[in-house]
């Protein structure tokens, strides 16, 4: 399952309504955003998340920890939880624990919520610290459960770390399974790593977990990664990469991506992506606009319509192609899918795959090249 | 074969003033469309769309009726003219080459417009933007998203027969932003007319001809006197090939010749206010163009009038036409921007999901307070068609003038400029949007001259911000 991102609250002018309309019915929110704009007291006056934006999907948060290491550079991570000087010109000492997480997370009433979790890039050679990290976000796991209100309406979901190291992350997965949580995000991933020990994680990850939990990646969305990660045995993933992609005119198709503000598409008649049944490409006798290439190029980055428009195809897309996938595997047919998807990716030439996407698909038991 | 221009549209009016000075109501009809009762608004669009509004938003949760588009809105891709200029190559805009059978428009195709709406095509933006250079006797100055052009009135005749509009306004002969003198009234008037004819004879060709293109004719906004030849030539020669009257100021409706009388009029963009539009009915215009709708829209307001004004006769001070929803008084107001309002946004959201999306500078904000501020215009128009229509007008007009002030002014900040809002002012003109960062050194005057990237709006840009816990 693919989860877009609506960061405050609102997934890029589109209304719900419209992201309903794309397949979409779990979106995520980002806490850190929503925990400065409104802010806890208005979230709680009002009644949480759902009420504030009308949605009556379902909605998962981060824990708000993340946005905060990535977005002040100047945060500092000790047990009590992440310290960090206001970016304010007054320069506040502020904090945010994994009790305030939760208690944040319980305000914006999420149907599926994070654990506050020490994160590292993938990439940082200090392995100390990154078993320190491993070892605190497991207490910060406890103290997130101790803390977390609403078990029954809300789930929390434990966050996998331990780098590159399988052997930290064995260690992380049995201590977290053990707490027995709703779900499992297995972290710090995304962050820069090379893809062959992304896969590596995530396919021991998967192996280690138990199998009636899902298991979610956070910050994938690429389609090839979406696939391949598929079928290391993931379940669900967010990335904010369709829809601000979406923003500078690019629209995801199964040969790649369009950059649609390229003087070609000006003349292109074509629907965006042929066959799409998203909002824009179906046919007007289906309830469709029949948006051309041609008009989402003249429209491209000069009308906030345009923008509206190519975000409801990408999220369409992400969305149906997570259906196709879910209907594959289902059907026991995942790995004629995985040839089909990538011959078309890849013009029918098998031996453009990348590499890393071969390899990992070959580790379970799928021969691209065959 | 001449005249067959005027049987596209039909015109009833189910009240006829007695009076010169007096409101009408009608209906127009336009084969294919559904029709409008008049007087009506319609909606303006930038490249197709309704600022803020996509294609589906518009069908789905509007009752626009009508959307105005002008060619100089994209004449880099509309006016074959200024292309060539730019790129040294002869290219076609690619809307003339839009797939469509000879009975449908490649414009509404292309800007993917739903069938059911009335497209209108005109030379110029709404409102339209002063230009340095004046017209010539065969062109009008406009400004294109590449400058400053000039639109030639073969190249805005090709437009039409290439692009079938429902309705293609005439190209009048205006200043935009100071008067003109007696000399140069009396050129408007003849450029006026000379362009009209060469129109009608180029939409009336067999060949080429634009059967199914109907032609609004400009009264010009000048004194009768100035342009009688030109309206004695409208009355007595072009009569059969005019469906219809477009104004530039509500006012020159006194110049409209009796035996054009019974044609529909729409005034382009003069009325700026509620109150303003209200005088213009008053003088017996049909259609408007409001540019209000979405200025209001992109200052953050929720309009908030309604035609005839619910009469409190107690009213302490009048009433404000609309709401700033930038104000934090609706932080945690979750009740709809109005009360009974029965649109898309007060059916779906509330005035605290509105004042964050503006705080946050989400497009969502934008988007659902223009479907609101439609819906509020929409409503105000059937009030005042009933009101005329019953012979209450005189009054309700009177009382709506006790009982509004006027628009709030604006307070918070207006979403990125875009396309629509595109405002070149030649060399030297203020920036589009602020700059978002400088260089370090700003003693350097060469670096500080590179024009860097606006701001984004994106929501990951919040470093300036605080979270909000101290820690005590
Ligand atoms: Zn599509
Ligand atoms: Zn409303």
């Amino acid at each position: 399952m693919f989860m877009p991102v609506a960061t405050q609250a609102s997934l890029k002018g589109l209304t719900p309504g419209q992201l309903a309309r794309t397949g979409c019915n779990l979106c995520l929110n980002n806490t850190y955003h929503l925990g400065l704009k409104p802010g806890q007291e208005t979230l709680e006056k009002i009644g949480g998340a759902h009420v504030l934006q009308g949605w009556n999907g379902n909605i998962l948060t981060d824990s708000g920890g993340f946005q905060m290491v990535s977005l002040l550079k100047l945060a500092k991570v000790t047990e009590e939880g992440v310290r960090f000087l206001s970016p304010h010109e007054d320069g506040v000492p502020m904090l945010l624990t994994p009790e305030h997480s939760i208690s944040l997370q319980n305000t914006i009433g999420s149907d599926i919520i994070m654990q506050l979790d020490d994160v590292i890039a993938t990439t940082s050679p200090d392995t100390e610290r990154m078993k320190e990290a491993m070892e605190r976000s497991i207490r910060w796991l406890d103290r997130c459960i101790a803390a977390h209100k609403k078990p029954e309406t809300q789930n929390l979901f434990c966050i996998i770390q331990g780098g590159l190291d399988l052997k930290m992350r064995k260690v992380c997965c049995e201590e977290m399974a053990r707490r027995d949580t709703p779900g499992v995000a297995i972290g710090g991933l995304s962050g820069g790593e090379d893809k062959v020990s992304y896969c590596q994680v995530v396919n021991a990850c998967t192996s280690w977990l138990p199998q009636n939990k899902p298991r979610y990646v956070m910050g994938v969305g690429y389609p090839e990664d979406l696939l391949v990660s598929v079928a290391l045995g993931a379940d669900m993933f967010d990335c904010v990469w369709p829809t601000r992609t979406a923003r500078f005119g690019n629209a995801i198709v199964s040969t790649g991506t369009l950059n649609l503000r390229h003087a070609s598409f000006a003349n292109d008649f074509t629907t965006i992506e042929a066959d799409c049944t998203c909002p824009c490409c179906r046919p007007e006798d289906q309830g469709g606009l029949n948006i051309t290439r041609a008009y989402a190029h003249h429209v491209a980055s000069k009308e906030t319509a345009g923008a509206h428009l190519l975000t409801m195809h990408n999220v369409h897309y992400l969305l149906s192609l997570m259906g196709k996938v879910r209907a594959a595997i289902i059907e026991d047919r995942y790995p004629e899918f995985l040839h089909a998807y990538f011959r078309k990716a890849y013009g029918g030439d098998m031996t453009r795959v990348p590499t890393w996407a071969v390899t990992a698909l070959r580790e379970v038991g799928v021969d691209l090249l065959t | 074969m001449a005249g067959h221009l005027s049987k596209l549209v039909s015109f009833q009016l189910s009240r006829p003033q007695s009076d010169k000075d007096e409101p009408r109501v009608g209906r127009l009809t336009f084969k294919g469309r559904s029709p409008i009762d008049t007087p009506h608004y319609v909606a303006v669009s930038s490249r197709g769309a309704v600022p803020h509004l996509s294609q589906d938003m518009m069908r789905d949760n509007t009752s626009i009726r009508a959307l105005y588009t002008a060619v100089e809105d994209s004449s880099s891709y509309w006016s074959p003219q200024v292309i060539e200029k730019s790129s040294h190559q002869s290219q076609v805009p690619p809307a003339f080459n839009f797939p469509a059978s000879p009975d449908e428009s490649p414009l509404r195709k292309f800007i993917a417009l739903q069938k059911d709406v009335l497209l209108i095509l005109g030379t110029r933006r709404i409102p339209p933007l002063p230009c340095a250079a004046s017209s010539t006797s065969s062109a009008i100055s406009i400004i294109t998203s590449l400058g400053f052009g000039m639109l030639e009135y073969t190249d805005y005749a090709e437009a039409i027969q290439k692009l079938r509009p429902d309705i293609a306004l005439g190209m009048g002969d205006v200043l935009f932003g100071h008067k003109p003198g007696v000399k140069r009234k009396e050129a408007m008037g003849d450029r006026t007319l000379a362009w009209l004819k060469e129109l009608i004879s180029a939409m009336e060709n067999e060949e080429d001809g634009t059967p199914r293109t109907a032609l609004f004719a400009p009264i010009l906004p000048i004194e009768t006197e100035q342009q009688t030849y030109y309206l004695h030539a409208l009355q007595d020669e072009l009569k059969d090939s005019v469906s219809g009257l477009v104004l530039y100021d509500s006012a020159s409706v006194d110049a409209i010749p009796e035996s054009l009388r019974g044609l529909p009029r729409l005034s382009l963009g003069d009325a700026t206010s509620p109150h303003k539009l209200l005088d213009a009915m008053a003088l017996g215009i049909d259609a408007f163009t409001v540019p209000f709708i979405t200025d209001a829209t992109d200052a953050g307001i929720a309009l908030d009038f309604s035609f005839p004004a619910h009469s409190d006769t107690n009213l302490e001070k009048r009433l404000s036409l609309g709401i700033d929803m930038w104000s934090s008084t609706f932080v945690n107001d979750v009740s709809p921007l109005l009360t009974d309002c029965e649109c898309y946004t007060c059916k779906n959201h509330h005035r605290a999901f509105v004042q964050h999306l503006l705080n946050a500078k989400e497009m969502l904000g934008w988007v659902l307070l223009q479907l609101h501020n439609h819906h509020i215009v929409d409503g105000f128009f059937a009030g005042a068609r009933n009101s005329i229509h019953n012979g209450s007008f005189k009054g309700d007009r009177a009382m709506f003038k006790k009982t509004y002030a006027a628009l709030p002014a604006k307070t918070g900040q207006g979403p990125r400029v875009r396309g629509y809002q595109f405002r070149s002012e030649g060399k030297g003109g203020p920036r589009k949007n602020p700059i978002a960062y400088r260089p370090l050194d700003d003693g350097n005057k060469e670096l500080a001259k590179v024009i860097l990237p606006s701001p984004d709006d994106d929501a990951e840009n919040l470093e300036q911000q605080r979270f909000p816990e101290k820690v005590k």
